[in-house]
């Protein structure tokens, strides 16, 4: 007799469909988390009359209800999606090089590629190339990776083979002259965390295909409306959960899970897990070394760890409109030089490319009337922040902040007369809530190495599965769905 | 994908290749067991297991209690930021909230001063019988109620009342200290011109740094008291800060809850943006029954059914914490704030209903589900809480 069926780890986005999926099908389940709420990295915190959202600026994969993506497909699945409701975004983004470029993309092809062309008339057909290329390969991409087409080969689908694994920067350099135009065009990279000399322009072109094929999304209520729909769903469907619980300990023998072991010294037995921890944490945080094969230890040693990320919170007393934020999503980048850019994440100095997301403007319910929120992100390394002496940290973090403001207030100077509550999270906070090395929030970093095609997730070790960033890809829709696939590994697993 | 598909991809060997010798010369990633949490810890340990070093009369109603780690190490904090202690009061066991006194510049100790509240249950037991030697556990230094130099500029008012000068004695003291680029004005408001908290070090540094002034103001003075008298008002506000213009500043309130309602209206009238004022938070308030919304029909002697899904079930007055119902049977849950807002207490709501005073800061989607802080809930019908 085993006290459940299955534990699951970590109450993230993985761990949360994770959860769910088992307990639909019926399996006696547990869920153990750390943190006192569920969401992970999807989590909300109030100041003052502002609840700030931590980490969803754009939703991807949800589409139309007439024309459904892939996530919204599986919300559907797991019976959520009528506690939720989702905002479309109107932009892709604006991106702005202060004193140098200012162009807005919409969500839309035929509009983006216009704007493009409105501002760069020299490249037109550069444009048309580069666009029609990045719907080319994601179409083949569809058929081989998602359709999976039992015939897919270089000679049926040349593009997607071709280009795949080539560096997003040489494709650029092809199609697009002018580096602000490049710029334009590629600054969705940093929510990929690889500047475009090492991402794979196939990671590249999903994303951005995606972005304006299935729209970008905002949730009412924020990330954390989800986090806590999907938790409900999972209590209601059966599910237990236990909150500021952490797992000290996965129990194996013979190569096989038998249990778990709490903070609080509880143990819980069961013969399937599934790690919403990352797999660095779970095997060397909660495995005893004997217990893992030396074939494992390679495998992580050969792994980069993925960036975190520094957020200035901002409450401000004002309306977007007053502050002149027009668009949702601003990209903020002070050179053209991605390679630089993405050196500034592993310093203290002032990052060179920055997100600030005002919610407001798509979801003027966000923050109360007369009021709005907003977040600067900038992709940050841990690495220098492990460097400074605890006592330094706060003043480190402050100045960090100061340069992060100075950057914004160039586009949006009345911001600074309006806050009225900030707060700054660093990669040692993201450390702190999420207990993965380095504070990563896209787990392992997203070159080509350490991509989906190179990464084998299923575990060594019998009854251990694993779900969330650190299986494949970051962000919202890839780690949602990767706790609803290992769930489905753990049910079939059941049934044998 | 399969693998026999993916090999066909261009590049795609040549970083298989690149693994394959990163894997050879690979770091044994488990010497760094423990290593994040040890990171973590540096900043902010879960708990703090502290010792009192010694004992400081400060008033007639007030004790400095200097506390040391037993762990040899205490996180760093900024000045306004508390510790909720916990101590077994009497065979419950509780705690309470209490902003560090001390400066931050130095490392070795949390200083924290109590004051002596009518019947205050925590309170009165630190300043009976806790002695030199004692020793509990605390939660690590947390609050928001501190100088962010990112918009809180360097013009600063502090309005204290009572105990409410605990978190203002740090910020001066590391503002002396460090000699920050700071203009702060201390209006300090006491009950008697005799039990002034700290008046004689305040005065000393007063004395000595030009850009500190200090301003007592007494409720019931005595008869040789020659300063300000009564509450701290619009007119003495600008007073004291005659001469600059009060909207340019941050002004920072800590006291009693009395005393929040009619500051805030003051310096309403004066003009001052509501994100230029910042308010600590005060604990439960001391008569529920009194907030407003509170229904008429309910007294604070009623009492209710507490069931838990646990299996076990008792009984709670209407007029109480939910915390400190729970702590009474021994349940003692994480807590920080004991204020509603830190959320470490968040507990769902089976069944039944509760009060919370407005400032209680609840998540939107824990609204929507039922979840309640019992730090600051108090029960209108029998409840079932999952516990
Ligand atoms: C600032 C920021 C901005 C972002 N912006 C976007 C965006 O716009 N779009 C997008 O798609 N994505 C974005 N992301 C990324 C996305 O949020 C994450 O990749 C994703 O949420 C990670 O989910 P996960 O399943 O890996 O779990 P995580 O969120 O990493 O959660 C892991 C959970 O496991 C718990 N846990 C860990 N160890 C233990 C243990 N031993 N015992 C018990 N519990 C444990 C942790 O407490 C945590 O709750 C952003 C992230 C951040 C931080
Ligand atoms: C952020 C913050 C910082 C603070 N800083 C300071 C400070 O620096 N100095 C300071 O003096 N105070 C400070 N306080 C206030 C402090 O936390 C206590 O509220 C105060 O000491 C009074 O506590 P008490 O238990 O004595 O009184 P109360 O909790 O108000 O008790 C009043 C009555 O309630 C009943 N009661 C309360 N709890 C229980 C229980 N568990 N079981 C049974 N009966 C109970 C008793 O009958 C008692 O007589 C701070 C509060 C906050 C929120």
């Amino acid at each position: 007799m085993v006290d459940y069926d299955a534990v699951v780890i970590g109450a993230g986005n993985g761990g949360l469909t994770a959860g769910l999926t088992l307990a639909r099908a019926g399996v006696k389940t547990l869920m153990l988390e750390r943190h006192n709420i569920p969401g992970g990295c999807a989590t909300s915190f109030v100041r003052g009359r502002f609840e700030f959202e931590v980490a969803l600026h754009q939703l991807s994969g949800m589409g139309t209800e007439s024309f459904p993506g892939p996530l919204r497909s599986m919300l559907n699945d797991l019976n959520v999606i009528k506690d939720l409701e989702f905002v479309q975004m109107e932009n892709l983004y604006r991106a702005v090089i202060p004193g140098q470029m200012d162009i807005t993309l919409k969500a839309d092809r035929g509009q983006a590629i216009q704007a493009l062309k409105a501002k760069f008339p020299q490249e037109t057909s550069g444009i048309d190339g580069l666009f029609d290329l990045v719907w080319a390969f994601c179409n083949q991409w569809v058929h081989v990776a998602i359709m999976r087409d039992p015939e897919a080969s270089p000679e049926k689908y040349p593009i997607y083979f071709q280009y795949a694994l080539k560096d997003t920067q040489t494709v650029l350099n092809t199609f697009l002259k002018n580096p602000l135009l490049q710029s334009a065009v590629s600054i969705y990279w940093s929510y990929m965390g690889m500047p475009p000399s090492r991402l794979p322009f196939g990671d590249f072109a999903i994303i951005f295909w995606a972005y304006t094929e299935f729209k970008p999304y905002h949730i009412k209520g924020g990330s954390q409306a989800l986090s806590s729909s999907l938790l409900n769903a999972y209590m209601e469907a059966g599910g237990e959960v236990r909150f500021n619980c952490g797992v000290r300990k996965i129990l194996v023998e013979n190569n096989r899970t038998k249990g778990v072991v709490t903070d609080q010294g509880d143990e819980i037995s069961t013969q399937r897990i599934v790690s919403n921890a990352g797999s660095y944490s779970t095997y060397v945080d909660l495995i005893d070394r004997e217990h893992v094969p030396e074939e494992r230890w390679r495998e992580l040693g050969a792994r980069t760890i993925g960036t975190s990320a520094v957020t200035v919170f901002l409450g401000m007393d004002a309306e977007p409109e007053d502050l002149g934020i027009r668009e949702t999503t601003n990209f903020i980048t002070e050179t053209t030089d991605n390679d630089l850019a993405f050196a500034t994440f592993k310093t203290l100095d002032s990052p060179k490319a920055m997100l600030f997301t005002c919610y407001d403007v798509d979801d003027p319910d966000f923050s109360p009337k007369g009021a709005c929120q907003g977040a600067i992100v900038a992709l940050a390394y841990s690495e220098p922040w492990l460097s400074i002496p605890t006592t330094r940290y706060y003043e480190t973090k402050y100045r960090y902040a100061q340069d992060m403001l100075n950057t914004l207030y160039k586009v949006f100077p009345d911001c600074k007369n309006h806050i009225e509550e900030m707060d700054v999270a660093t990669p040692l906070t993201h450390m702190r809530y999420l207990g993965h090395p380095g504070g990563a929030i896209y787990g392992f970093e997203q070159s080509a190495k350490d991509s989906e095609l190179f990464l084998d997730s299923a575990s060594p070790i019998e009854g251990l599965y694993h779900a969330g960033a650190f299986t494949g890809m970051g962000g919202f829709q890839p780690t949602l769905m990767s706790g609803q696939s290992a769930a489905r590994k753990v049910i079939r697993a059941l049934q044998k | 994908m399969k693998n026999k598909v993916k090999k066909q991809i261009s590049g795609f060997s040549e970083i298989e290749k690149e693994i394959e010798i990163l894997r050879k010369h690979a770091l044994d990633r488990s010497v760094e067991k423990g290593q994040v949490s040890q990171i973590i810890h540096r900043l902010h340990p879960r708990k703090l297991n502290l010792a009192v070093s010694e004992i400081h009369p400060e008033t007639g109603s007030a004790k400095t209690f200097r506390l040391v780690s037993q762990d040899h190490y205490l996180p760093p904090f900024q000045a306004g930021q508390y510790i909720n202690l916990f101590l077994d009061v009497n065979g419950i066991l509780t705690s309470r909230p209490y902003s560090i006194s001390s400066s931050p510049c130095q490392t070795a100790y949390y200083d924290i001063t109590v004051r002596r509240i009518k019947n205050g249950f925590f309170s009165n037991y630190l300043l009976d019988e806790i002695q030199p030697g004692d020793v509990f556990q605390s939660t690590s230094p947390a609050g928001y109620f501190h100088h962010n130099p990112l918009f809180h500029g360097k013009d600063l008012v502090f309005i204290a009342g009572g105990s409410g000068i605990t978190p203002f004695m740090s910020m001066v003291r590391e503002a002396t200290d460090k000699k920050l680029d700071q203009q702060i004005h201390l209006i300090y408001g006491s009950q008697q011109d005799d039990d002034i908290i700290f008046q004689k070090e305040l005065s000393e540094r007063e004395s000595s740094h030009a850009n500190l002034t200090v301003t007592h103001v007494i409720t019931e003075p005595s008869s040789s008291f020659s300063g300000y008298k009564g509450f701290i008002t619009a007119e003495l506000i600008q007073t004291v800060l005659a001469g600059t213009n009060p909207a340019d500043k941050m002004f920072y309130l800590c006291g009693p809850e009395a005393m929040y309602g009619f500051v805030l209206s003051q310096l309403e009238m004066l003009g001052i943006p509501k994100r230029r004022i910042r308010v600590e938070i005060f604990g439960p308030p001391e008569d529920i029954t009194a907030h407003p919304g509170w229904p008429e029909t309910i007294q604070k002697e009623d009492w209710f059914q507490i069931r838990l899904s646990q299996g076990r079930t008792f009984e709670a007055k209407a007029g109480e914490t939910l915390m400190n119902s729970l702590e009474r049977n021994g349940i003692t849950l994480e807590t920080s704030c004991r204020s509603g807002v830190c959320s470490l207490c968040r507990t769902k709501l089976v069944s039944g209903k509760v009060f919370h005073p407005a400032g209680v800061q609840i998540r939107k989607s824990d609204r929507r589900y039922g979840y309640i802080h019992p730090c600051t809930a108090y029960p209108l019908e029998d409840l079932e809480l999952m516990i």
